[in-house]
């Protein structure tokens, strides 16, 4: 299954100027959220806030550790599949990962869909 | 009961640390201590807990969540393990005068390069734009502008002369 897989069908490459995902596709602008739910009370903002900040950290420091690693992908069906993690973007809506293992062969690189994914898995 | 995604961060906060059970889209269930909630996309990030193997982290995608149960409350040890995981190596302990005498190096260093730099206690200010703060390795840079901060970054580097810690991360 190590064999690569030629590459079928180019996929429009990202705006040069950009992010690199498109802002303004369907997609995006139905699964980003456009304003942050937050609880009613004014006077507790600054400790959410400051919850929040801590919670993302938290988090971007897990897609640190993440980045280099073999992870496995449970996506729905129970189809699993194995990857080296590379990016997500800031909305986690989409992951780069090189040499994907699937099926049809290895994709030297690829964009997973979150939405598609249910858990990553990996070792430290 | 509202959706997992649509809660505040304050109750995500509620799980950290805790070990937790988390039943996915269909019917799978994952079990493992809360590291953190993502506020963005609601993912949960859990730890294992088994002592003998080698820690694992899964991350469970927020949309993919139906429900969180807590099964045994983490205590401050077990934050710490947790942590330890994660956060880079910042055991290196250095003494005060150690301390001193490599922000004086490095500031010495960077205007030596032309960079104006100023010192505000412990802390290095860079420009009014970028921070150092101690052990000043080129993962203690904290700036709002990634120019400058990988400028800035590859000249802590570069140091010469200094001994340079393992294990750095890039912020």
């Amino acid at each position: 299954m190590k064999t690569p897989v030629s590459v079928l069908r180019l996929p429009r490459g990202p705006d040069p100027n950009s992010r690199g995902f498109d802002p303004s596709s369907p997609r995006f602008i139905a699964l980003c959220p456009t304003s942050v739910p937050s609880s009613s009370s004014s006077s507790s903002d600054e400790e959410e806030q400051r919850l929040r900040a801590e919670l993302r950290e938290s988090f971007l420091r897990t897609l640190l550790l993440m980045t280099g690693k073999r992870v496995r992908f449970d996506m729905h069906e129970h189809v699993r599949v194995h990857a080296r993690f590379g990016a997500s973007d800031i909305d986690v809506l989409n992951l780069q990962v090189s040499d994907l293992e699937t099926p049809l062969g290895v994709q030297r690189e690829a964009l997973l869909r979150c939405q598609d994914v249910i858990a990553c898995s990996f070792e430290v | 009961m509202l959706q997992w995604s649509s809660r505040s961060p304050r109750h995500w906060h509620e799980f950290v640390n805790h070990e937790v059970c988390v039943t996915a889209g269909d019917q799978q269930r994952f079990e493992g201590r809360v590291f953190t909630v993502d506020p963005v996309s609601a993912s949960v990030v859990l730890v294992s807990v088994q002592e003998n193997e080698c820690p694992s982290v899964r991350v469970i995608l927020g949309h993919a969540v139906t429900d969180v149960q807590i099964l045994r409350r983490g205590t401050e040890e077990t934050e710490r393990q947790m942590k330890s995981v994660f956060l880079p190596d910042r055991a290196q302990s250095l003494s005060a005068e150690e301390l001193k005498s490599r922000r004086e190096s490095v500031r010495l260093w960077l205007e030596k390069n032309r960079v104006p730099v100023t010192e505000d206690g412990e802390v290095l200010c860079v420009a009014n734009a970028l921070t150092i703060s101690a052990p000043y390795r080129p993962g203690d840079c904290s700036s709002a502008n990634e120019i400058i901060l990988s400028r800035i970054q590859s000249l802590v580097e570069s140091i010469p002369g200094a001994e340079q810690p393992s294990g750095q991360t890039h912020q």
